[in-house]
């Protein structure tokens, strides 16, 4: 389980940014004294670094290049300060991404993801799983495949999300809106029609593996595995 | 200075001048000059004066012909009395030393007055970073809401946001070489950033985003260009008509990439399209439906004009140099 230790002055923001990564499965420590930070992180020894750039008594920057003597831990700055010289004297001092507020929380996720498994931190155990099974159903995800005993078929971008979303959260309502939400994130931007044909087809693609009624319908309130 | 401008300039002193000839050769005259030592007098006498006044002349036109060149090679137009040589007669030293020390009031008054405008303009920039943190940890609190309280409260913190950017742009506007980088970057990446940056009104309004020949790099600055799309993007969701789509696509023109945003929105009456880009134009449009500010469009037009990209409307196609 990566650790990641928080640098940020901002109580709120540190505490719902702690909640958020112990919800994704991350240990989280965060720094509320900023008199020797330095040391207080290389005591916990941690897989990743959140900085922020404005910190009462130093400078995010100085401490950066601080933490980089003695240390290869990555680190990923994530400011208000959205000015270009800014972004590049952070990478310059050994920053390994920078990320401005307001931040958006799946593209923070992805890029904190990213950074981890770029040093090796994340190898296997966050990956995504490749293959899904719920309900007599097998999904691979690489090949794009959905399985049912023997009878495969082949899915499109837009049903795979789709699939993949519902069986991950099986046996949950699953909302219209969340889905539409969840294909946003990855990069599907279609809206509530262009969704409704997109489940009947996958309907009748599972229909023909004699999966008839896979995706139930809650009226009023989503849909259901 | 032409001769005709100049003499007249002087029509008084030479009537004096003229006068007191003729009364000199009236008064020689009378006292019993012989005629043709007053003729020699006189063609002695007028020679010299014109000469005097033709020496003037040049002298004038000469000095007047370098200070106009030293004027048309300044930048800054109202430094020229700190830059010209001073004179050497006493009364135009007199003269040139006023002029001197208005123009000293006036650089003055002109450094005073940028100092201040960069002193709001650092303040505005200063205000929206610290604007950002209270916008984040809302953003973070909003998650654990039920999820149809999330969705009104990320809209209206989107909104939020949306008129923090434009203020910070607008600040920035005025100097935008202060804050780019160009980069190589992926085009298809900018248009998601500017997508997700404006995804809750998009998803609310139930706009389909299409996107196409994306998959090229440009030399940009990403923030600047995000921002740019971003105005299309809002604009697009709010003046929407029926199933709105919007079709981002780009594709090569010789050495530079066409990106088209078009969409199938209400769109703009033919005699508002040439004021579009004015700033705080609103058009029919922005009045009725919407209290739009004018200031999104304006602002896309002073960017690209900075980068000179072709930016045009309609039906809405900005070039950016690959």
């Amino acid at each position: 389980m990566p650790k990641i230790v928080i640098i940020e002055d901002d109580p709120a923001i540190r505490e719902e940014l702690a909640l958020l990564l112990a919800n994704e499965g991350f240990q989280t420590a965060a720094i509320t004294d900023f008199t020797d930070v330095p040391k207080q992180v290389s005591a916990s020894s941690p897989d990743l670094i959140l900085l922020d750039l404005g910190l009462p008594g130093r400078d995010g920057m100085s401490l950066c290049a601080r933490i980089r003597k003695n240390s290869s831990t990555p680190i990923i700055f994530i400011t208000s300060r959205d000015c270009a010289s800014d972004e590049l004297r952070a990478l310059s001092l050994g920053g390994d991404d920078y990320i401005t507020k307001p931040y958006n929380i799946p593209v923070l996720l992805a890029r904190i993801k990213a950074v981890l498994r770029r040093s090796g931190a994340l190898s296997g155990s966050g990956a995504e799983p490749d293959v899904l099974e719920a309900g007599g159903l097998t999904l691979r995800l690489t090949r794009g495949t959905a399985c049912a005993g023997d009878a495969c078929v082949e899915l499109t971008r837009n049903e795979l999300k789709i699939l993949a979303f519902l069986m991950s959260h099986a046996g949950e309502i699953i909302s219209r809106a969340d889905l539409i939400d969840q294909l946003w994130d990855s990069q599907i931007y279609i809206d509530d029609n262009t969704l409704s044909v997109n489940i009947t087809r996958l309907r009748g693609k599972l229909e023909e593996i004699g999966l008839p009624g896979f995706i139930k319908t809650r009226r009023g309130m989503g849909y259901q595995l | 200075m032409t001769i005709g401008e100049f003499l007249s300039d002087r029509l008084d002193r030479l009537l004096i001048q003229v006068i007191c000839i003729a009364s000199a050769v009236l008064f020689l005259k009378a006292t019993g000059t012989q005629s043709g030592i007053l003729i020699i007098l006189i063609l002695a006498l007028v020679p010299v004066l014109g000469a005097l006044q033709l020496f003037d002349f040049f002298r004038q036109r000469i000095r007047l012909r370098e200070l106009e060149a030293i004027l048309e090679g300044l930048d800054q137009k109202y430094l020229f009395a700190e830059c010209v040589p001073p004179p050497k007669s006493l009364y135009e030293r007199r003269l040139f030393d006023l002029t001197r020390r208005a123009g000293r009031a006036m650089t003055e008054a002109v450094s005073d007055a940028r100092a201040a405008q960069q002193e709001y303009r650092e303040y505005v920039e200063q205000w929206v970073h610290e604007i950002k943190t209270p916008i984040t940890a809302a953003r973070l609190m909003c998650r654990n809401m039920e999820s149809h309280l999330r969705r009104k409260m990320s809209f209206e913190l989107d909104q939020v946001q949306d008129h923090v950017e434009r203020a910070l742009f607008y600040a920035r506007v005025g100097s935008p070489e202060r804050d780019c980088i160009l980069r190589r970057i992926w085009l298809a990446e900018i248009v998601d950033q500017a997508v997700a940056n404006h995804r809750t009104l998009l998803i609310q309004s139930g706009t389909r985003v299409e996107t196409g020949g994306l998959e090229c790099f440009v030399y940009t600055d990403e923030k600047w260009t995000a921002f740019i799309l971003g105005q299309l993007l809002q604009n697009a969701a709010r003046y929407s008509g029926k199933d709105p789509v919007i079709q981002i696509s780009a594709r090569p023109l010789g050495k530079q990439v066409q990106l088209t945003v078009r969409d199938n929105g209400i769109g703009i009456p033919a005699h508002e399209l040439p004021r579009v880009f004015d700033r705080g134009f609103t058009g029919s449009n922005g009045r009725h439906r919407y209290n739009s500010t004018g200031m999104g469009l304006y602002l896309c037009k002073k960017l690209a004009r900075f980068w000179s990209w072709d930016f045009r409307l309609p039906p809405g196609k900005a070039r950016i140099p690959q």
